[in-house]
């Protein structure tokens, strides 16, 4: 076993022992003896040995070529395509709505996108640019700048896997095998090369499992200063990938799990002082929860700061929240509704949006108007306030100004249809105990049932139950039903464009703030214009109300069934490399990217998952039939370095199967990482214990199809020229599109 | 009564080498840590390791005693059961909620005529055999909710006796799963008594619904497990077989009832294999070969067998749907071609040239017709038509249907006879009454502007210059170019030039058309209403009257079967569109919310299925409990406090454990399912609940589990017990059989006060379940519990 094991090191050449010189690997070396080496074990030799001066020249070498290499293959002619290239679009239009300070709406959190704004900010771009889909870059913005600024991310991770290799205690050669297979894997070179997030996203995400396993190299010098320096790295990447992309909590899910599996170790351990237990606990909660939970808090604060001015985004927020934004027409209005104002109606929910209507109609139910909420600025989102039907009539512009109160009746006409608001006991469309709302008949045709009773629940600044522009909130009651009008973030299907469904709740129950409206554009010639410059909108609450809307975003983006999405595929796709995908122009002068992973990375990671599966239950099961195969530090190694990343591999690819969303390859990319880490080890597993002769050729031979298959592939990486037909013998599946 | 348990010896007993864990918390990661905590038990367990409770066996007099206390318990809980679930069967007598589907589907069998059901065909079977034993010929079809059984002469009763039988029956199963898990008769009639006095079983159970037969058939396949446990001493002995076999029937029933069933398959299945993985321990004493022979006894019993009997009860379902009927249109035209029409086969006749027909639209019945009337020249909406002479759609017989379906180019005039019309061919159609030939054009129909007219024309037209548009093919529906029939031959008639195909619709034509239907050319010509058949040849000659009979094409079953099973699926996920009535699973353990089956306006009776609140809130808190135990246990045991003995335990994870287990593979799969989701779905799981709180108020009883379920177990002294670590037992340590634990009387009141508070709930709201009687507002609103939505509450 020990003969075995110590390959590496004997192979190497036995070199003077170092260590003792050096204080901290001498700590680290005697805690080795404590908890490690015990038996003398494979693992245990394998590192008392790694110290040797080659090897120590190799930790210096090897990941310095790396980088350069990584460098190389992700910039090589980065800025050869002129055209904005897939999703540039959206994320460079974001990066320029920070360098021009204007609110915008999107589904990821901000730190990806302020990135890419720091980088327009860097080359002295001024946001002028639109950043439409295909469209040439202008001369004065140095897109060139930008992208590289995205692919270092893209870069750096190379080194990463490398650092995470080794402190996964790989072997040298299996860990260059990881870097290879990163370095080469077509599709984290392809996607690092352009404006978009997936870049940052994998940076993080790579380095965040480095924290992890830096910190569990450390797990027997707790509270140390590496312990500590380590575990709060992992906690800063934890709140960095969440803040790129949501799909971050799958990482954090990985740290959870393996913070959990050690905490119920140690809570085994009974020679630990509870004091000592609870300590690990506080630490943990720091770095992990709280400090996370900070940068996400701070990106979004930060992201509030910078977008003073109001923007294209602008709905999705509260009326308070917009009318604190530079720029915005929220505040001219006049402070008192009156009857013949024209006024945009406010949902107060989280995530609430505009009070809506449009001309099409409901496909089933009452098969009338439809109404909705929606989250963009919009003439149909206009309604006129009307008294109600039966009631004395003060509309023309002779009669005197009624101004509207607390249970006045009264009845909202959409504008540009002429219809009024409306509910029947017809079931709603989604919500079925609640009665559908809908838009009806015009100024003279229609029935009390258009009639609605405005009730003020509050007002953040008057105290006369009238209805004041943006401060009051309402609550708008049914005369006939009773219900009370609600929007509650439940999307509608393609019929309603996936605007949310507005419904009438016979349920009273007034802390419900989705039934909570307030106004929020208010037009009114007769009335002198005010200046209602509101309250500052407390930060926590906008925090809170802008996640709502990009959950409820995210859950819109469902794919259409009527619509086939040539560019999405399925989760089932990503494993098998079953699909690519063209991320611009198929025409003969565009400079051609195609994104699509190196296939024999993807199919050999994909394959090491299906072995991994297996070689645990064969383990499990001999285990159960008392056959000792490892020792406990074999054992832990296995788990650590094996069972970890496929379980990253796994947290990290399952959740998309499950997810409703629309899925695209790109979403592969952070669990392709753990299954090439997945790879590393049981080639390392499976060689280790092969003479010499047979391991190195084994080696080399991965090395060379890895980096062969690479440059075979490496122009849908580098951009293709001319006509696509000429690459068409990269076609090797029928169902890729080269 | 004594308690009979010896004071309990708390014997340290020091474990030398511990044996795989009994738990079912293994996983691969734990496992491989294991040895390492293994060593440090070793060390540290001189002082303080697990114990074992020992009590006095009882002599077989006691037990005797016992055993009659709780045959009594359970001849007065069926008795309840049978009373509970039969009380009042024959109200209301109308059509309640669901019965619409499941009552027509047992008419659909009775009439031997082909449906489609996403639900699996052994439940649908059931009522139809009843309805076949009382003699019933399935005229009535259930269409609307509401509709009375007595007008139409339905043996609704015999169908709804089934399902109260079922339902009754289940709950002395649950009292002898409780019984045969080895719990005192105090706990076992708290689980009974859950179940027994549920209103939602009992709402559930009594009407011509699928649950009953589902929920009986799980609690088997729950009792037959506990039963073939109590035999795994004596492996592949004949009851071990028995029970073992029986626990796969009552799974392949559970799972041809609803496919829910398989949530069945997974409690039993993860049981199986924490069961296997600790039969894989060496210190269990099995080869690999004897092993391989454990896990292919359980493959075959609970996997291979049950899916044999769901393919049969497929090949039942497939054997009595022999004719055609509404379900035709969901399979393929193979699958159809082997449903007989019988009567209606015995009449189709091939169709030959010159043959006077008429034809019938498949979906709307309606004969094509013409009259001489004209199509007006300006429709309302000011288009213009053809002013050509009406083709209709009309529903009697009449003789302006009757068509000639003459060939393209005439046949020698004395050899007219005999020339037979394939699949394919192209035809003109003669109107005999008038003397056209049937056109159509690129002119819009009266309804449809992007549809064609049809019209006729003269046989000056038809043979000159309009020759091409009376053209139409006769396209057969299952593609092949057979001979034209009538009755069975559904074709569609396309339009040569035009490839459009005649279709009509229901929306009657105005004045001018007599309110007949539109007949029109449709674009779309693979939409499936575009479907005509041959109703009638009318003038045939006597040779032709007597017909051959059609012989029903046979395909093998396993492709039917597959055909089926992909089109149940597909529709199964098709069934999202929500219902005022549905309901989440997060509600269901709290019972927030009914669903109201039935009402009647004049006695302000309704029938809302709502579950026992007191009942299902009382189960979820033992779930609850039970769990705190469970996290307890571990975290205590994780630092070494071995708090419970480990008789106790052992019985604390395999029997409450299993519950538990299955009462969560029961209820959080519902979770991510995306259908519409109703209350009556958490009825399983709140079943399991029962047992599950059964099981920890026997814990809490104190009654410590030393008595050994299993038979010729090896008993539960220190002593014997180290027969684990094979040591041979002497034959007289032997107990006898069945072991009842005795129940305090303290337990006995806590017991009846539960089962007291349950029953009186029970009454409280048993207007909801029988529908019977009508309550007062008050009265309504007094029992207008958590988010109830009742009628009749204003």
């Amino acid at each position: 076993m020990a003969t075995a094991g110590s390959t590496t090191g004997a192979d190497f050449g036995g070199a003077p022992r170092q260590r003792k010189y050096n204080p901290n690997e001498f700590v680290h070396q005697n805690d080795e003896q404590l908890f490690e080496s015990k038996p003398k074990t494979a693992i245990g030799e394998f590192y008392r040995d790694d110290d040797i001066s080659l090897d120590t020249i190799e930790g210096y070498i090897a990941p310095i070529l790396f980088t350069i290499l990584s460098f190389i293959t992700r910039m090589y002619q980065i800025g050869i395509s002129d055209v904005v290239t897939w999703d540039e679009a959206h994320f460079g239009k974001f990066g320029s709505h920070y360098l021009k300070r204007e609110f915008y709406f999107d589904v990821h959190p901000p730190l990806g996108k302020m990135l890419v704004g720091l980088s327009g900010y860097l080359c002295g771009y001024n946001g002028s640019f639109e950043f439409k889909s295909g469209e040439h870059y202008p001369e004065e913005l140095n897109y060139t700048f930008m992208r590289v600024f995205n692919a270092t991310f893209g870069a750096l991770c190379v080194p990463i896997a490398y650092f995470t290799a080794k402190s996964l205690k790989l072997s040298t050669p299996a860990t260059w095998l990881v870097t290879l297979m990163v370095l080469c894997e077509n599709s984290y070179a392809t996607i690092s090369r352009f404006i978009l997030l997936d870049s940052m996203l994998m940076f993080f995400t790579f380095l965040c499992f480095l924290g992890l396993a830096k910190f569990h190299e450390r797990r027997h010098q707790s509270f140390s200063s590496g312990w500590w320096f380590w575990l709060t790295f992992t906690g800063v990447n934890i709140g960095c990938v969440t803040s790129v992309k949501w799909v971050g909590a799958l990482t954090t899910a990985l740290v959870g799990i393996y913070t959990i599996h050690d905490l119920w170790d140690k809570f085994g351990d009974l020679k630990m002082p509870l004091v000592t237990y609870i300590k690990h606990w506080i630490a943990r909660i720091i770095c992990l929860i709280v400090l996370p939970l900070t940068i996400y808090l701070a990106c979004f604060k930060i992201h509030f700061s910078i977008l003073v001015n109001s923007g294209p985004g602008d709905a999705q927020m509260s009326s308070l929240f917009q009318a604190n934004l530079h720029g915005t027409d929220l505040t001219k209005g006049p402070i008192d509704v009156a009857i013949g104002s024209k006024i945009t109606l406010k949902n107060m929910g989280y995530g609430g949006g505009l009070l809506h209507s449009h001309v099409q109609t409901y496909p089933e139910g009452s098969e009338q108007q439809q109404v909705t909420c929606y989250h963009h600025k919009d003439a149909n989102n206009n309604w006129i306030i009307h008294s109600g039907r039966k009631t004395d009539a003060h509309e023309s512009n002779d009669s005197e100004l009624q101004f509207v109160k607390s249970g006045d009746v009264v009845r909202l006409i959409h504008d540009l249809t002429g219809r009024n608001l409306h509910s029947h006991s017809v079931p709603a469309p989604l919500t079925k105990d609640q009665n559908e709302v809908s838009c009806y008949g015009n100024l003279t045709v229609g029935d009390e049932k258009d009639n609605w009773i405005v009730e003020v629940v509050s007002d953040a600044r008057y105290s006369d139950k009238l209805v004041h522009t943006l401060t009051s909130t309402l609550r708008l009651r049914h005369q006939v039903l009773g219900c009370y009008l609600r929007a509650a973030n439940l999307n509608l299907p393609q019929w309603g464009y996936k605007q949310i469904e507005v419904t009438c709740d016979g349920s009273n129950n007034p802390r419900d703030h989705f039934t909570h409206w307030n106004v929020e554009l208010h037009v009114n010639p007769r009335l002198p214009d005010g200046d209602s410059k509101a309250y500052k909108s407390p930060f926590l609450r906008d925090f809170v109300h802008l996640n709502v809307a990009m959950m409820t975003s995210n859950n819109a983006l469902v794919p259409d069934p009527d619509k086939r999405d040539d560019l999405a595929s399925r989760p089932w796709q990503w494993p098998l490399l079953n699909v690519g995908l063209r991320m611009c122009g198929w025409g003969k002068n565009i400079v051609k990217y195609y994104l699509l992973g190196n296939p024999i990375v993807v199919w050999s990671s994909t394959a090491s998952m299906v072995i991994m599966a297996i070689t645990v239950f064969v383990y499990v099961c001999r285990w159960q039939r008392h056959y000792v195969d490892m020792t406990p530090t074999e054992t832990a190694h296995f788990i650590y370095s094996g069972v970890y990343p496929a379980l990253g591999w796994v947290l990290h690819y399952f959740p998309f199967i499950l997810m409703a969303r629309v899925t695209y390859i790109h979403h592969y990319l952070p669990a392709l990482y753990f299954a090439i880490m997945t790879c590393g080890f049981l080639f390392d597993f499976g060689t280790k214990k092969l003479p010499g002769w047979a391991r190195y050729p084994a080696y080399l031979l991965a090395y060379a199809a890895v980096v062969g298959v690479f440059v075979l592939f490496s122009p849908i990486s580098f951009g293709m020229h001319g006509k696509h037909d000429q690459y068409s013998y990269l076609n090797w599946l029928s169902t890729w599109n080269i | 009564m004594a308690p009979k348990i010896a004071v309990p010896e708390k014997g340290a007993k020091k474990v030398k080498q511990p044996t795989a864990p009994s738990t079912a918390s293994t996983t691969a990661v734990s496992s491989a840590e294991a040895p390492v905590a293994k060593a440090d038990e070793i060390i540290d367990d001189s002082s303080n390791g697990p114990i074992y409770l020992v009590a006095k066996p009882l002599t077989i007099a006691e037990a005797r005693k016992e055993e009659r206390y709780y045959n009594f318990a359970l001849f007065m809980v069926t008795i309840l059961s049978f009373w509970t679930r039969f009380y009042m069967l024959y109200h209301p007598d109308q059509v309640v909620f669901d019965e619409v589907h499941f009552g027509k589907f047992a008419s659909y069998y009775l009439q031997r005529t082909y449906f489609f059901d996403v639900h699996p065909p052994f439940g649908k079977l059931l009522f139809a055999l009843v309805g076949w034993l009382v003699g019933y010929d399935g005229s009535f079809l259930f269409e609307n909710i509401g509709d009375g059984y007595v007008q139409n002469k339905v043996p609704y009763l015999a169908y709804r006796a089934l399902p109260a039988l079922l339902g009754s029956l289940t709950v002395p199963v649950v009292f002898l799963t409780m019984k045969d898990s080895g719990y005192s008769l105090a706990a076992c009639l708290v689980s009974a008594g859950l179940v027994l006095f549920d209103n939602g079983h009992i709402t559930q159970t009594r009407l011509i619904l699928l649950d009953a037969t589902l929920i009986f058939s799980m609690t088997c396949a729950l009792y037959s497990y506990v039963k073939f446990m109590r035999y795994r001493n004596s492996p592949f002995g004949r009851k071990w077989w028995k029970w073992l076999l029986l626990t796969g029937l009552s799974l392949a029933c559970t799972i041809s009832t609803k496919y829910v069933g398989v949530f069945a398959f997974v409690s039993i299945g993860l049981a199986v294999i924490i069961d296997l993985w600790n039969l894989l321990d060496v210190d269990r004493g099995l080869s690999l070969k004897k092993y391989a022979q454990h896990f292919i006894a359980r493959a075959f019993a609970l996997i291979v067998m049950p899916f044999m009997i769901y393919l049969l009860f497929f090949q039942i379902h497939f054997w009595v749907l022999s004719k055609s009927g509404p379900g035709d249109d969901f399979m393929s035209p193979e699958f159809q071609e082997t449903l007989g029409d019988n009567e209606m086969a015995l009449l189709s006749k091939p169709i030959n040239y010159y043959d006077t027909i008429d034809i019938k639209h498949k979906d709307t019945g309606a004969y094509l017709h013409s009259h001489p009337d004209r199509y007006p020249l300006r429709y309302d909406d000011g288009r213009i038509s053809s002013q050509g002479q009406q083709v209709t759609g009309y529903p009697h017989k009449d003789a302006n249907n009757n068509w000639v379906i003459l060939p393209t180019v005439d046949f020698p005039e004395n050899d007219r006879l005999g020339h037979p019309v394939n699949g394919g061919d192209v035809v003109q159609l003669y109107h005999t009454v008038t003397g056209t030939y049937l056109l159509t054009h690129d002119v819009a129909s009266p309804y449809y502007p992007t549809n064609q007219e049809f019209t006729t024309v003269s046989p000056d037209d038809a043979r000159g210059p309009r020759h091409n548009d009376t053209l139409f093919e006769i396209r057969l529906n299952n593609g092949k170019k057979d001979q034209f029939r009538t009755k069975g031959g559904f074709f569609k008639l396309i339009h040569v030039p035009t490839k459009v195909a005649m279709w009509t619709h229901t929306k009657p034509l105005p004045e001018w058309g007599y309110g007949q239907q539109e007949i029109n050319g449709n674009k779309n010509s693979q939409q499936v209403s575009n479907t005509w058949l041959v109703d009638e040849i009318l003038d045939l000659q006597d040779d032709r009257l007597n017909v051959e009979k059609k012989k029903v094409k046979h395909i093998p079953f396993i492709k039917k079967w597959l055909e089926l099973q992909i089109a149940m699926f597909r529709h199964n996920n098709a069934l999202t569109s929500s219902h005022p009535y549905s309901s989440l699973p997060p509600e269901w353990p709290f019972m927030l919310r009914g669903v109201s089956f039935w009402t009647k306006n004049e006695s302000r009776a309704q029938i809302y299925l709502v579950g026992n609140p007191l009942g299902w809130w009382f189960a979820s808190c033992c779930l609850a409990v039970l769990s705190g135990v469970f996290v307890a246990d571990q975290l205590t045991r994780r630092r070494r406090y071995y708090v419970l003995a480990e008789n106790v335990r052992n019985r604390l994870y395999n029997s409450a454990g299993f519950f538990l287990l299955a009462w969560a593979a029961h209820y959080f799969p519902f979770y991510i399912m995306g259908r519409q989701l109703f209350l009556h779905h958490y009825l399983p799981a709140h079943l399991i609940s029962a047992l599950a709180a059964g099981a920890l108020l026997d814990f809490f009883y104190g009654n410590p589990g030393v008595f050994p379920v299993a038979y010729h177990a090896p008993g539960a002294t220190p002593k014997t017990a180290e027969k684990k670590k094979g040591e041979q037992v002497e034959s007289s340590v032997q107990r006898p059989p069945t072991m009842y634990p005795p129940s305090s009387l303290i337990s006995y009141l806590v017991s009846g006060v539960i089962i007291g508070f349950v029953c009186g709930v029970y009454w409280f709201f048993k207007p909801f379940t029988y529908g019977d009687p009508g309550l007062s507002v008050p009265q309504v609103l007094m029992r207008k519990w958590m988010n109830f939505d009742l009628h009749f509450a204003k």
